[in-house]
């Protein structure tokens, strides 16, 4: 079931072995820009920014939207496109299963409201970073007023896009609140890379490194036959956390794959040069750089490549802000998880030195954190400088003060770096600007030729994933190496498909207990295979299912007050025996000779011989699968010939 | 030659004929040889120089102990003697020396009598490769290489020829053309190839020179001549067997073959070209037929190289371009393009033909881009064929050589080209539009080739490459706008190659060139490229920066065009708004961490303001503040490169300055360029500096010969001293000491640096030719010069001490001196006139002139290094796995 349609934001869940698991909740949150800014001080600029009517006048929605640059933004407090939550009844949802912080910020809307009672598994780093994203995220999103006139689908329809074009925007929700979060994540159960975690006997889950971000998994979900791997946002970029387990996918049947780069054609190194370039010519110019950012993840990267680069370009007196609600606790925790991180960072650690190099710079002077443009900031706020903060959508955060403040002068830069949004929508509500805006999306996950790489390497035997990633992109058309083409094709899947996975379940385990095998009798069929037949009860529960031995009956209690028969134990009969072999023709005949019957008539059919016994006009059907006598109104010979053709074969 | 080396030579020959295993190293009979070449070269006589080696060689045939490598070494000997016609004479009537033995050693091989042995000469006996097979030595790789490159030295003239013919050394040779060792098969090769063009000369010699020549003589020539065709029959018969290629594993064979024949029809004339051309035409028709594709580039060149010296008529032409035809039309796309590249580049007169190699060259392009280049119909199949190709990674390397050969293309007449220039130009441009990872263009060509190459560095340098090249063409000016919008998507793209930066830079600057009218570059396109530059400049990969602060230097340099505004304008002026840009980023680039972008940023200085040096114009306080940081790197710079650049950047503004006696900055600047840069640790530096000495001691004295050949030379060049032109001399001496270039060169010469002690040398007896003829010993023209440390002194004073006993410290200086700076007794001054007059700079030269390691190097340490080996290999307890510690080489 696929309830997301955003192949980097995915939402899937998967029924396998009478166990529904969802697969990520990530949230869509590109519907915010089709809302205005939240400024954080009040902005005379949009506070005058003219209200919307229909051309013709008759629709006056001045109050809830307003116009920017020819554009029509929402003014209310922005609202998130939230995973399907018709296709399938939530609360049947056995666990959730989260591959990395980005992936789990839908969470409390799924685990909240909907009558969720399973568990949640994640990576400790994962839960960490992923509760301070959502108080981040929380917090930034300041409660005001909200707008659902716009919504009504006749006056929608009369919007220019792409509001008109916007989709479910009566399901479009508000940001959860702190009570929720913390519910949410007191669902959490802390899993470690490679720990093996039953669920109810029938699957295990498991986590694999992902290589993307600090506890970023992929899972393996497997019974004793079948095996699913889901792979979502994996890298295999030399970058800080620990380097991706491949071999661990290898042998899978069918192969989920999600949150490949967003960014096919743009190569991480490249731009992070170029996000360094245009850092430093700005600075040089005299202007200030603003980077809107997550308060973790890349950042750690930028941070340790600006290290090295801030000697080299001389912008050593420079001072770099890092401003976010968890500042302070992201920069501390990337230097905690020491077990997450690659292998060259970890040894750091033990030596002892902090493995991340933004620590240095903090020690220096050089980088200096803020919870917030309040307090101490504004009193140590020196120009021109870098600032790094939230949110990458423009929409809200402090991020939106400092477009307001520099967007006014050329000398100023905006470098985006996150590639979850659109920079032109972003940047659509600040219109006229003159700042110089420069776009460095920096995605290390799997491009299309490291995934084909990749599954040539694990082999799956069917690959499940996004339609997006089966066809070119739409602007570059003509790059055939920007999808997936396999030999089975993939399975395409968008936003609510619901799609049968190829498995051919044919086996199930089954235990026998001990005593139980102990008692049975194996004869040998043909060499190398025995066969014993076996008495026993099955019990199944937790979906394991074991023979056990048939429980003797219990010594009838001395009573006479028996009222039902169906109290008895029931009898236990000894099963009849088994028969196996082949009846040699020759010999067959020999024997019936022996016996006076002399008259035969031997016909081959297509699957054996029938034999005629004309004398006692008898047929006898000898053929692979069945052997038998036709002999009306003559029992004892009956009788005679079955014992006859028993006399060859096997009885177990 | 030295009568030392003459003299202990026998010795060394008794040594290597005794044991030659105790040679110092293993390359001491290499450089022996080298000697004995380099005296024949000189035109000496071998044999009179050294008379001894005749002796060591006729011992040597016999002594089959001698060991192989020496065995080889006289092999090589005897045909380095014979290849002079007297040598030859001797080593031809020379019999056996029969001298006895030395006690103990095997002189003879048993096999061999007596008697055989008298009646041989050691020419007969030394290239006789049954007597080497006899004494089973022949299996030695080491002696064959010895035999072959004997007889190699000895091909030079008639009577060797004769003596090859007679002794039927053709058959060895020609089995040695497949020799396992694949030395000795390639030196077979090149014998042959000898034998060959030896024949044919002293052919050519008889036929012209015939009437000349007395009966007698002519007698002897018929026979040669004789034994030449025999030679050249059995030659034409080999090779035309060995050209068919039977069986794959004879590939490398056939090849050897081929480049063989190759190079014999380029350098043989007729008739012997038409003989060798008509044995093999069968043979190589048949191969042309197997299309071996290993074969295709040596194929091509054979069979070009036939067909470039015939005349159009004759049949073998016309086989030949047969041949050629059906190398340009076979299956396979890429041997194709490899035959249809041997035509282009052997710039084959046939117009038919070139042009069909360049629309098979071009056709790739073609599909690629989709910009029709050709006339569908004329290579329909190759179409189909090609296109089948790129849909595979291969394409990349048939698109690199359909680029790499644009330039072949473009040298064609216009009117043979399948398409006009501008169409190719067009193609490119679209080709590296499709390379570009940013670009979203898509062709109407084959779609599938773009996910190859996209992003691929290999195949945009090379479109880049073929359109510096296409810049030249005539009518592509139109397109300029289009070249610069792609130039600056690469400048722009983040994932451009540094070296695919560099490669568009060089673009910019050649388009930039040749198109005198820049006024199509529009104010938006500017911008795009200023900020690309500018980008650029902060790269964090140095070789970005590099490339880009060189450019900035290139385009300073840039010849003047017309701009928008149809003014007369700089390129630089015009691309990035001229100096104001360029500067204040090139001085950021002064700072950069890497020394390489330090120094590409001072020269590309330098570049930038030479036009203000020479139009004069005042210095203005952003150029007096580079003076001082140049002045710092070349101070404080840890690393050469950036120093070396800052001696260059003086040197630059020296001779760029129109009147540098005007300019105070740079005469303020010199004296202390010099002190720092003489003393430098960097040999390189410190020979710059003397070349800035040079140019100041130029500008002093200027060269009084007349600038061209027909001037009129003023009479007082050839008058004795007068007095004014004296005090000239004075004052400008004066001067030299004054910016310190002569305490410069007085330093360089006690340099311990060769090249810099040279350097100084040089100019100081230049200095000391014009000054010291005219200047007297009075007291009035005396010019002190003080020198910079203790060291220097003492050792000038040395050099003064070993050329006279006496001292030419100034006791007098205080009465001497007027002006006066030297007005104590400063030990540490000098009078100049004194030192150059005392100081013996001829002998100085001549000693600087010769390499540091001239003694150990010459012939006699060479030879005294043998005899020593010997001799401490005879001592008593010497192993001969201890390695000789030999000051040597």
């Amino acid at each position: 079931y696929c309830l997301s349609g955003h192949p980097t934001l995915p939402c899937n869940v998967l029924k396998f072995k009478s166990t529904t698991i969802m697969l990520d909740c990530g949230l869509d949150t590109t519907s915010v820009l089709n809302f205005l800014p939240l400024p954080l001080v009040h902005s005379p600029r949009l506070s005058k920014l003219p209200g919307w009517i229909s051309k013709d006048g008759s629709i006056n929605l001045e109050k809830e939207l307003k116009e920017c640059a020819g554009r029509v933004f929402v003014d209310s407090q922005p609202e998130f496109c939230l995973p399907e939550r018709e296709l399938l009844d939530l609360s049947t949802i056995d666990v959730i299963l989260i591959s990395n912080y980005h992936c789990m910020m839908a969470l409390p809307y799924i685990t909240e409201h909907t009558g969720f009672t399973g568990t949640v598994y994640a990576t400790e780093p994962t839960l960490q970073i992923g509760r301070r994203e959502l108080v981040n995220f929380m917090e930034r999103v300041p409660k005001a007023q909200s707008a659902t006139c716009w919504k009504n689908k006749e006056i929608q329809r009369m919007l220019p896009g792409p509001l008109k074009d916007a989709v479910d925007v009566w399901t479009w929700k508000r940001c959860y609140s702190m009570q929720e979060v913390n519910s949410a994540l007191s669902k959490v159960q802390l899993v470690g890379y490679s720990q093996k975690v039953e669920l109810f006997g029938a699957v295990q889950v498991s986590p694999l490194s992902s290589g993307y971000s600090l506890g970023s998994s992929n899972w393996i979900i497997q019974s004793h036959h079948e095996k699913v791997s889901y792979v979502s946002g994996s890298s295999l970029l030399t970058t800080h956390p620990q380097p991706m387990d491949q071999s661990s996918l290898k042998n899978s049947d069918v192969l989920i794959l999600t949150g490949l780069t967003q960014m096919p054609t743009a190569n991480p190194d490249g731009m992070l040069g170029e996000f360094c370039s245009n850092l430093a010519m700005t600075i040089r110019a005299g202007g200030n750089v603003l980077v809107p950012c997550y308060s973790s993840g890349v950042i750690y990267d930028l941070l340790e490549c600006l290290y090295q680069f801030i000697e080299s370009a001389n912008l050593g007196t420079t001072p770099f802000y890092f401003i976010s609600p968890v500042a302070n606790s992201s920069l501390e925790f990337s230097q905690i998880f020491a077990e997450w991180l690659c292998h060259n960072k970890q040894t750091k650690v033990y030596l002892p030195e902090p493995p991340f190099p933004h620590a240095e710079l903090i020690q220096t002077n050089k980088l200096k954190h803020y919870p917030s443009i309040h307090g101490d900031f504004s009193s140590e706020f020196r120009q021109p400088c870098v600032v790094f903060t939230g949110h990458p959508s423009l929409r809200f955060g402090d991020v939106v003060h400092f477009m307001e403040l520099w967007g006014k002068s050329s000398l100023n830069t905006v470098i985006f770096t996150e590639p979850d949004f659109s920079y032109l929508d972003a940047l659509a509500p600040y219109q006229p600007l003159a700042m110089k805006c420069v776009y460095c999306p920096i995605d290390t996950r799997l491009n299309f030729h490291q995934v084909s790489k990749l599954l040539k390497e694990v082999q799956p035997l069917h690959v499940v994933c996004p339609e997006q990633y089966t066809q070119p992109p739409l602007t570059q058309s003509h790059r055939s190496d920007l999808m997936l083409e396999l030999q089975p094709p993939p399975m395409p899947y968008k936003r609510c498909s619901v799609l049968n996975l190829p498995f051919r379940r044919r086996y199930e385990r089954v235990y026998i207990l001990p005593e139980l095998a102990n008692s049975l009798v194996p004869s040998e069929v043909k060499p190398g295979v025995s066969v014993a037949t076996v008495s026993a009860v099955l019990q199944s529960k937790d979906n394991k299912h074991t023979l056990q031995s048939v429980p003797k009956a219990p010594p009838v209690a001395p009573s006479k007050k028996r009222k039902r028969v169906m109290e008895e134990p029931p009898v236990t009969m000894a099963p009849k025996p088994l028969l196996s072999g082949v009846v040699p023709l020759e010999a067959f005949l020999a024997t019936l000779q022996k016996h006076g019957i002399t008259e035969v008539k031997v016909e081959e059919t297509a699957d054996g011989h029938i034999l005629h016994l004309q004398a006692e006009d008898t047929l006898i059907q000898l053929e692979e699968d069945g052997t038998h006598i036709v002999c009306d109104n003559n029992e004892p010979l009956r009788a005679t010939l079955r014992d006859l053709v028993l006399r060859f074969l096997q009885k177990l | 030659m030295d009568s030392q080396c003459v003299s202990i030579l026998p010795r060394v020959c008794g040594v290597l004929l005794v044991s030659g295993s105790s040679l110092p190293d293993d390359t001491s009979l290499e450089k022996l040889l080298d000697w004995f070449t380099t005296i024949a070269q000189t035109g000496a006589s071998l044999l009179e120089a050294c008379p001894c080696l005749v002796d060591f060689v006729s011992k040597v045939a016999f002594n089959y102990a001698s060991g192989s490598s020496i065995l080889s070494f006289t092999l090589k000997l005897t045909g380095l003697i014979g290849a002079s016609e007297d040598g030859f004479k001797v080593l031809k009537v020379r019999l056996k020396n029969l001298n006895s033995p030395r006690p103990g050693i095997p002189f003879f091989h048993p096999s061999i009598t007596h008697s055989n042995v008298q009646e041989c000469s050691v020419l007969k006996l030394v290239f006789n490769p049954h007597h080497w097979q006899e004494a089973g030595l022949w299996e030695d790789p080491c002696l064959r290489i010895g035999w072959i490159q004997g007889l190699k030295m000895i091909l030079q003239h008639s009577e060797a020829l004769c003596f090859f013919a007679q002794a039927d050394l053709i058959e060895p040779l020609l089995q040695l053309q497949t020799d396992s060792s694949l030395f000795v098969a390639s030196a077979a090769n090149q014998t042959l190839a000898q034998v060959l063009l030896l024949c044919q000369s002293l052919t050519s010699v008889g036929h012209n020179g015939s009437k000349n020549k007395d009966l007698e003589h002519n007698s002897v020539s018929v026979e040669t001549t004789q034994n030449y065709s025999g030679i050249i029959t059995k030659v034409s018969e080999y090779l035309n067997k060995s050209v068919v290629l039977k069986e794959i594993s004879q590939l490398s064979g056939s090849q050897q073959i081929l480049r063989l024949l190759a190079m014999l029809l380029v350098r043989v004339g007729p008739p012997l070209r038409d003989t060798l051309l008509l044995a093999v035409m069968n043979s190589l028709e048949e191969l042309v037929i197997t299309s071996c594709s290993q074969l295709t580039v040596p194929l091509m060149d054979v069979i070009l190289a036939a067909n470039s010296g015939l005349r159009d008529d004759s049949v073998s032409k016309q086989r030949l371009i047969q041949l050629l035809w059906f190398m340009l039309n076979m299956k396979k796309p890429a041997n194709v393009m490899q035959a249809a590249a041997a035509v282009l580049h052997s710039h084959q007169s046939d117009p038919a033909l070139s042009a069909h190699s360049a629309r098979v060259l071009l056709l790739p392009l073609d599909i690629v881009t989709g910009v029709s280049l050709l006339d569908e119909n004329s290579t329909e199949e190759l179409r189909i064929l090609i296109t089948e190709q790129l849909k595979r990674k291969s394409c990349i390397s048939i698109i690199c050589v359909c680029l790499s050969n644009i330039p072949q293309i473009t040298l064609m007449a216009s009117d043979r080209l399948p398409c006009p220039q501008r169409q190719i130009v067009t193609a490119v441009l679209m080709l590296l539009r499709l390379c570009c990872v940013d670009s979203s263009s898509s062709s109407a060509g084959c779609v599938e080739v773009v996910r190859f190459i996209t992003g691929n560095s290999k195949v945009q340098k090379c479109a880049l490459e073929a359109l510096l090249v296409l810049s030249k063409s005539a009518g592509v000016k139109m397109v300029l706008v289009d070249v610069f919008k792609v130039l600056t998507a690469y400048l722009n793209s983040p994932s451009s190659d540094p070296s695919v930066l560099q490669k568009s830079y060089q673009a910019v600057i050649k388009w930039v060139g040749v198109c005198p009218d820049l006024s199509c570059i529009t104010d938006q396109l500017r911008e795009g490229f200023i900020q690309a530059v500018r980008k650029r400049a902060c790269d964090m990969r140095w070789e970005a920066r590099d490339s880009t602060v060189e450019f900035l230097g290139h385009l300073g340099q840039a010849p003047s065009c017309r701009s928008f505004t149809e003014q007369e304008t700089e390129p630089s002026d015009v691309l990035l708004g001229g100096r104001s840009f360029t500067v204040p980023l090139l001085k950021k680039a002064l700072q950069d961490p890497e020394s390489y972008v330090r120094a590409s940023s001072i020269s590309a200085l330098a570049q930038t303001l030479t036009p203000s040096w020479q139009e004069g114009t005042a210095l203005t306080q952003e150029q007096e503040d580079i003076v001082t940081q140049v002045q710092e790197i070349l101070f404080q710079d840890s690393e050469g490169f950036a120093r070396r650049a800052a001696v260059k950047f003086f040197i630059a503004w020296l001779s760029a300055c129109s009147s540098p006696s005007s300019c105070w900055l740079l005469m303020q600047s010199v004296p202390t360029v010099l002190s720092q840069g003489v003393a430098d640790l960097d040999w390189e530096v410190k020979l710059h500096t003397l070349e800035l000495a040079e140019l100041l001691l130029d500008q002093a004295f200027p060269d009084p010969s007349p600038s061209h050949p027909y001037a009129v030379i003023s009479d007082q060049a050839h008058r004795p001293p007068i007095a004014g032109q004296q005090s000239d001399l004075l004052s400008s001496l004066k001067d030299l000491v004054n910016w310190g270039v002569v305490s410069a060169l007085l330093c360089g010469v006690v340099d311990c640096d060769r090249p810099v002690a040279l350097k100084a040398c040089q100019l100081l007896l230049k200095l000391q030719g014009v000054v010291c003829p005219v200047m007297g010993n009075a007291a009035d023209t005396r010019v002190f010069c003080q020198l910079a440390g203790a060291s220097v002194m003492q050792q000038v004073r040395k050099i003064q001490a070993m050329g006279k006993d006496t001292y030419v410290v100034s006791e007098a200086s205080s009465e001497a001196d007027k002006e006066g700076i030297y007005a104590s007794a400063d030990p540490e001054c000098v009078d100049v006139c004194e030192v150059l007059r005392l100081l013996d700079l001829d002998e100085k030269l001549s000693i600087l002139t010769q390499s540091s390691d001239h003694i150990y190097n010459s012939p006699l340490s060479l030879l005294q290094d043998i005899l020593t080996a010997a001799a401490a290999s005879s001592q008593p307890g010497w192993d001969p796995r201890q390695e000789l510690i030999m000051d040597c080489y």
